[in-house]
C-alpha cells in the first residue's frame, strides 16, 4: 500500500506539472498581452514594454514557464493585478466559503442518494421507483442554474421563504450566521448530484440484487431487512465510492454557476471575473487547483475502495 | 411412517409482463429419510424451480397454485406466512447453489457467512455461532478451518468455496438439503471429491438429500431414486438401477443414448433427440414431449397422460411407453468417412499443422515500478501434430492452459517461443497481410453460443463477415456462399435476416461452426464446443461437426474438459496438466491404457450413467486441487496430487516416453510398461513430430 501511494504521487505531481503547462500555454494564445489588460487600451508602447520587462512576460514563454514552476515551488501563485493581492491570498480569502457549498451539499446528496438508489432498487418498477426516476431525470437533464433560477423563483420570490439576496457579508463565518441564505444553494448543488447518484446507486443495487449470494442469504432464511442491511448495501456502494472521488472537481465547476447565480462570493465568482477580466494568474491557479483536486479524489476513491473492498489490493 | 417430504401437485407460476410461464406443474413426489433423491432433466424442465419452490423462495411474479402441497415431517409449508417459513429456511431445508464463485458474499469472511444461519436460527452469540462454523468448516474438509475463519471468498479456490457454500447449508444441521448442481462449475476432479463429501455428509448428519442435476452420470451414482422431468412435469420417477436398467418413457430412452460414453466406438453416429423442448408460457396439449418423440400417435398429441405406473415404485407419464435402454449398436447407422486412415489411432502420414514446444506466460504485475517478476506459466512447451482430416482432442482440467494453447494455434495469441507450421508455413512469424491470408486456413469455434456472436448483426452479416474481411467473391457470390452454409448446417434460409437472440443455443452454436466454415478452413479449433449445450442437443452439434468433417476434409483441434466428448470426435487426444502434456495417445489408448497416473484419474473420476460401474468405484480420484501455474512444482507438474510420486518426481522432470504406437507419457512410474525404443533421432521414431519433447 505504501509503494502504491509513492507511486499515485509521484504520477500524481507529473500529471499536474502536464495540466499547469497545457493551461499555461493556452492562457498564452488566448490572452497573450496582460500590459493591455492591465495598463489599458490606452498605454503607451513604452509603458507596455516597460510592464513586460517588469513581471517577464518579454521572455520565451519556457522561461516564463520555468520561473512559474519555480514559484508555485515555493507556494506563490502570482498576483492577481486587478484585486492587487497575491493568487494564495485571494484563494484563501475566498475558498472556505466554496469548501463549504461544495462540500453539504455533497454530503446532504450522498445521504439522499444512496438510501434513494437502493430504496428503488428494491422497489423495482413501484410507484415510488417510476416518481423517484422521472424526478431523477428531470434534474439530471437540468442545468444547476436553471435549479437555482427555479428555486429562487419559487422560494424566495413567491413564497417569500428566504431573502433572495445573499447578505454580503461573506466570509464563512459571516454566511453561516445567516445560513438560511444558503439553504437554497446547496439544495440546488445537492439535487443534480442527486438526481446522477441514485441512478448509479439504484442500477448498482440491481446488479448485487441479481448476484447469487443474495439468493443464498434468502435460503440462509435472513429477513429481506438483514439481508439489505448485511449483504446489499456494502457491495452496493462500492461502485459509488470511485463515483464520489471522480465528481469532486465536478462540485467546484458546479460552484462556478450556483455562486454566479446566487451572487455568492467564492471562488468560482471569483473564477467568472476572472475571466472577465483576463485576470491571468488567477485563472492558471483556479485550473491547478482543480487539477489537483481530481487528483486527490481519484487517490481517495482508490484508497477508501481498498478498505471497504476485501478483494482489492493496491500493490 | 410418513415420508419425511411430500410434495403434491405442485405447480409453479410466473407471471411476466406479457405471458404467464408455467415451469413446474403439478409435480408430486415424496422424500424418505436419509434418502437421495436425484431430479435430472435439461435446462428449462423446472428441476431448479422445483427446488426453489420448496423453499418458497420464487422469483418476482413467482406464485404457488393454490392446490400446490408441501408437507415437511407433516406439517404444511405452503400458505405459512413468511416469517414462519423463514424459520425453516436454512434451519430444517437447505440448498446448495450452482456456482460457488458468486454464491458468497464478497465483502463478508466465510467465518461470518458460515455463523450467519446459527446466530440467525439458534440465537446464538457471535462467538458460538464462529466456533459452530469453524466445526462446520472441518466438517467439509476445508484445511485449518480456525485460521480461515477470516478468509475472504475470493482467497480461496472454486472447491473449496463450494466446501463452504455446504458449510452454510449445514450449519443449523437440516433435515433435507437441496443441492442445485452442486459439481456443474467445477472441475471434474473437483466434481468427484463434492459428491462423496455429499454422500458422505448426509450418512453422517442423518438428512435426506435432494440432488438437481442435468448430469445423468452424476445421479447414476449418487441418487437412490430419481425424477427424470421434461418441460415442467415428472415423466418418469423410479429406484437407479431401474431407471437406468428398464426405463419406459421413451424422453428417459432418448436423453441416455444420447450422452456419448467412454466405451462407444466413435466412428458411429450418435444418437439424438430431435427438436426442441416447448415454450413453457405456452406449452403443447397432450403429452409434452410427443413433438420430439418417435413414438408419439395422435393421442399423446390431445391427451395428457398421468403419472402413473405398473408399481408404487415405477411411474412414467407414457401413452406408448418403452421397455428398456435403446440397444445402441442396433439403432445407429455406421458411417465411414471418405479418407479416413485405417487405423484411426495411426499417426498421421504428412502432417497438416505441426506445434513444436509452444510456450506462453502471462506477466503479473507488481512491486514498487510495476515491473513484473511473476508470470502464470500457461504453456511450457506442448508439441502435436495433426494430419488432414483428423481430429486432434486436448483435454485437461481448467487452467492447464488447453484454451491458451488453441489461441496460439490460429494465432490469436502469440507463442513466447515454439513454432505453429501449417502445410509447412510458419504462421506465427507472419505479421500483417500474409498473416490475415493465413487465418483462412484457421478458423475457430468458441464455447459460449452467447456471447461469441455480435447481438446486433443479423446473421447473415455475421457469416459474411470473414469473406468481406478477406475480400473474397461479390456481393452476390458472398450472399449464395452463406446460404449454402445455413443449409450445411441446418438451418432454415430465413435465418438469414435474423439476429442471434432468436435461436437456441444449439442453433446458435451451428451458426458458430457455420462462421467457422465460411472461408473454407483447413482447421477448425473448437473450444468447449458443446459444454454450454444440453445433453440432446449436444449430441445434434457433434454428429453435425462429424458430418461435417467428412464431407469437407476439415481438421479439427477440439478442447474440452470433457473426455467422453473428445474422445467421441478425435482421432488421437492429449492430456494436458498444468500447461503440460502428460499423454497422447489414440482414443483407445487413453481410455482403455492409461499410462499416465492423472489420465487414470481423470477417468476415475468422470460420472458414468450407469448405477453399476459407478457403484464399483471406491472413490479413490485425484485427491487436492490444482497448485499456482504462477509457481509449478518441481520435476512432474502433477506429483502434488500424484499417489505414486517418489523424490525422484520432484527432483527430476519425466521425459515422454513411447508406450505404443502413437502412445506417449510423460510419468516416471507409469501404469504401463513403456516400450524400449532405439535411440532414434527425436520425431523421427514415428514420423508425427509428436515424439518425445525432450525436457
Amino acid at each position: 500500500m505504501a509503494g502504491y501511494l509513492i507511486r499515485r504521487l509521484a504520477t500524481a505531481i507529473i500529471v499536474v506539472i502536464g495540466i499547469t503547462l497545457v493551461t499555461f500555454l493556452m492562457l498564452h494564445i488566448v490572452a497573450p498581452e496582460p500590459a493591455l489588460t492591465i495598463l489599458g487600451p490606452k498605454a503607451t508602447p513604452a509603458a507596455i514594454r516597460a510592464f513586460n520587462h517588469a513581471y517577464g512576460y518579454d521572455r520565451p514563454w519556457y522561461e516564463q514557464f520555468i520561473t512559474y514552476l519555480n514559484h508555485l515551488l515555493h507556494g506563490n501563485l502570482g498576483d492577481s493585478p486587478k484585486d492587487n493581492q497575491t493568487v494564495v491570498s485571494l484563494f484563501k480569502e475566498k475558498a472556505p466559503l466554496s469548501a463549504f457549498l461544495s462540500g453539504v451539499s455533497l454530503l446532504v446528496a450522498i445521504v439522499v442518494a444512496i438510501p434513494l438508489g437502493i430504496y428503488q432498487a428494491v422497489k423495482r418498477n413501484s410507484v415510488g421507483d417510476v416518481t423517484a426516476t422521472t424526478v431523477a431525470f428531470i434534474f439530471y437533464s437540468m442545468p444547476v442554474f436553471m435549479v437555482a433560477l427555479i428555486l429562487i423563483q419559487i422560494f424566495a420570490l413567491s413564497l417569500g421563504w428566504v431573502d433572495p439576496n445573499v447578505s454580503q457579508d461573506q466570509t464563512l463565518g459571516g454566511a453561516l450566521s445567516s445560513w438560511p441564505e444558503l439553504v437554497l444553494p446547496i439544495v440546488a448543488l445537492a439535487t443534480t448530484t442527486v438526481a446522477a447518484y441514485s441512478r448509479y446507486q439504484r442500477s448498482a443495487s440491481l446488479d448485487v440484487l441479481a448476484q447469487d449470494y443474495i439468493k443464498v442469504a434468502r435460503a440462509k432464511g435472513l429477513p429481506d431487512r438483514l439481508i439489505y442491511t448485511r449483504h446489499l448495501i456494502r457491495n452496493a456502494s462500492l461502485p459509488m465510492i470511485t463515483l464520489i472521488g471522480l465528481s469532486l472537481p465536478a462540485l467546484i465547476a458546479g460552484n462556478v454557476l450556483i455562486e454566479n447565480a446566487f451572487n455568492i462570493d467564492g471562488l468560482g465568482l471569483l473564477f467568472v471575473k476572472s475571466l472577465q477580466n483576463d485576470d491571468y494568474n488567477v485563472l492558471l491557479g483556479y485550473t491547478l487547483l482543480t487539477a489537483v483536486l481530481t487528483v486527490i479524489g481519484n487517490l481517495i476513491a482508490d484508497v477508501a475502495l481498498t478498505l471497504s473492498d476485501p478483494r482489492i489490493r493496491l500493490v | 411412517m410418513a415420508p419425511l417430504l411430500e410434495v403434491e401437485n405442485l405447480s409453479t407460476h410466473i407471471q411476466l409482463s406479457r405471458s404467464m410461464v408455467r415451469p413446474v406443474e403439478n409435480v408430486s413426489f415424496h422424500l424418505e429419510a436419509g434418502e437421495t433423491l436425484g431430479l435430472v432433466g435439461e435446462s428449462g424442465c423446472g428441476k431448479s424451480m422445483t427446488g426453489l419452490s420448496l423453499m418458497g423462495l420464487l422469483p418476482p411474479g413467482g406464485s404457488l397454485v393454490d392446490e400446490s402441497s408441501v408437507r415437511l415431517a407433516g406439517r404444511e409449508l405452503v400458505g405459512l406466512p413468511d416469517a414462519e417459513l423463514r424459520k425453516i429456511r436454512g434451519n430444517e431445508i437447505a440448498m446448495v447453489f450452482q456456482d460457488p464463485m458468486s454464491s458468497l458474499d464478497p465483502t463478508k469472511t466465510i467465518g461470518y457467512q458460515v455463523a450467519e444461519p446459527v446466530r440467525l436460527h439458534r440465537g446464538a452469540s457471535k462467538a458460538e455461532a464462529l466456533e459452530r462454523a469453524a466445526e462446520v468448516l472441518a466438517l467439509v474438509g476445508l484445511p485449518r478451518p480456525k485460521e480461515r475463519l477470516n478468509d475472504y471468498p475470493h482467497q480461496l479456490s472454486g472447491g473449496l468455496r463450494q466446501r463452504v457454500m455446504i458449510a452454510i447449508a449445514l450449519a443449523c444441521e437440516p433435515k433435507v438439503l437441496i443441492a442445485d448442481e452442486p459439481t456443474t462449475a467445477l472441475d471434474v476432479t473437483i466434481q468427484a471429491q463434492i459428491l462423496t463429501l455429499l454422500a458422505d455428509l448426509k450418512d453422517r448428519l442423518r438428512m435426506s438429500m435432494i440432488l438437481i442435476t442435468h448430469d445423468m452420470g452424476v445421479v447414476a451414482g449418487h441418487a437412490d431414486r430419481i425424477n427424470v422431468m421434461y418441460a415442467g412435469r415428472i415423466a418418469e420417477t423410479t429406484e437407479t438401477r431401474k431407471l437406468f436398467a428398464g426405463m419406459r418413457h421413451p424422453y428417459t430412452q432418448g436423453l441416455l443414448a444420447s450422452i456419448p460414453r467412454l466405451a462407444q466406438d466413435n466412428t458411429q453416429r450418435l444418437f439424438t433427440v430431435p427438436g426442441l423442448p416447448p415454450d413453457l408460457s405456452n406449452p403443447p396439449a397432450g403429452c409434452r414431449f410427443a413433438a420430439r418423440c418417435t413414438y408419439a400417435t395422435d393421442k399423446c398429441r390431445t391427451d395428457e397422460p398421468e403419472l402413473v405406473g405398473a408399481d408404487d415404485e415405477h411411474e412414467f407419464a407414457c401413452w406408448h411407453p418403452v421397455n428398456g435402454p435403446l440397444q445402441l449398436a442396433t439403432t445407429q447407422v455406421r458411417e465411414t468417412p471418405p479418407g479416413e486412415p485405417a487405423d484411426p489411432a495411426a499417426p498421421p502420414r504428412k502432417p497438416l499443422l505441426e506445434v513444436t514446444e509452444l510456450v506462453k506466460e502471462f506477466p503479473v504485475s507488481g512491486g514498487l515500478l510495476q515491473r513484473s517478476k511473476r508470470s502464470v506459466k500457461a504453456v511450457s512447451g506442448v508439441s502435436l501434430s495433426l494430419g488432414p482430416g483428423q481430429t486432434f482432442g486436448l483435454v485437461g482440467e481448467s487452467g492447464c492452459g488447453k484454451t491458451t494453447l488453441g489461441r496460439m494455434i490460429v494465432g490469436l495469441d502469440k507463442p513466447d517461443s515454439g513454432t505453429v507450421t501449417l502445410e509447412g508455413q510458419q504462421i506465427d512469424a507472419l505479421r500483417g497481410n500474409e498473416l490475415r491470408r493465413h487465418r483462412r486456413d484457421l478458423q475457430m469455434m468458441f464455447q459460449d453460443p452467447y456471447s461469441s456472436l455480435d447481438p446486433r448483426m443479423r446473421v447473415g452479416a455475421i457469416l459474411r463477415e470473414p469473406l468481406q474481411i478477406q475480400g473474397i467473391g461479390s456481393s452476390k457470390e458472398q450472399l449464395e456462399r452463406v446460404s449454402d452454409l445455413l443449409g450445411e448446417v441446418g438451418l432454415p434460409k430465413n435465418a438469414l435476416e435474423r439476429f442471434p437472440h432468436e435461436f437456441s443455443g444449439g442453433q446458435r452454436q451451428r451458426i458458430g461452426l457455420a462462421r467457422a466454415l465460411t472461408l473454407n478452413p483447413k482447421v477448425i479449433v473448437a473450444d468447449e464446443p458443446v459444454s454450454a449445450l444440453d445433453v440432446s442437443i449436444r449430441a445434434q452439434v457433434l454428429n453435425l461437426m462429424k458430418r461435417l468433417q467428412a464431407s469437407h476434409d476439415l481438421s479439427y483441434v477440439v478442447i474440452s474438459h470433457d473426455l467422453a466428448v473428445v474422445k467421441y470426435l478425435a482421432d488421437r487426444i492429449g492430456v494436458m496438466y498444468l500447461g503440460k502434456m502428460v499423454e497422447t495417445g489414440g482414443g483407445q489408448d487413453i481410455y482403455e491404457r492409461p499410462v499416465h497416473p492423472y489420465t487414470a484419474g481423470l477417468l476415475e473420476a468422470i460420472p458414468i450413467p450407469d448405477p453399476q460401474v459407478e457403484a464399483r468405484k471406491d472413490g479413490g480420484g485425484i485427491k487436492g486441487e490444482l497448485p499456482s501455474p504462477l509457481d509449478p512444482p518441481s520435476g512432474c507438474r502433477f506429483r502434488t496430487r500424484c499417489p505414486l510420486a517418489q523424490d525422484t518426481c520432484a527432483q527430476e522432470e519425466p521425459a515422454m516416453r513411447k508406450f505404443g504406437d502413437g502412445h506417449f507419457a510423460a510419468c516416471h512410474f507409469p501404469l504401463q510398461t513403456p516400450v524400449l525404443e532405439t535411440v532414434a533421432p527425436a520425431g523421427a521414431a514415428d514420423g508425427s513430430g509428436e515424439a518425445p519433447a525432450a525436457v
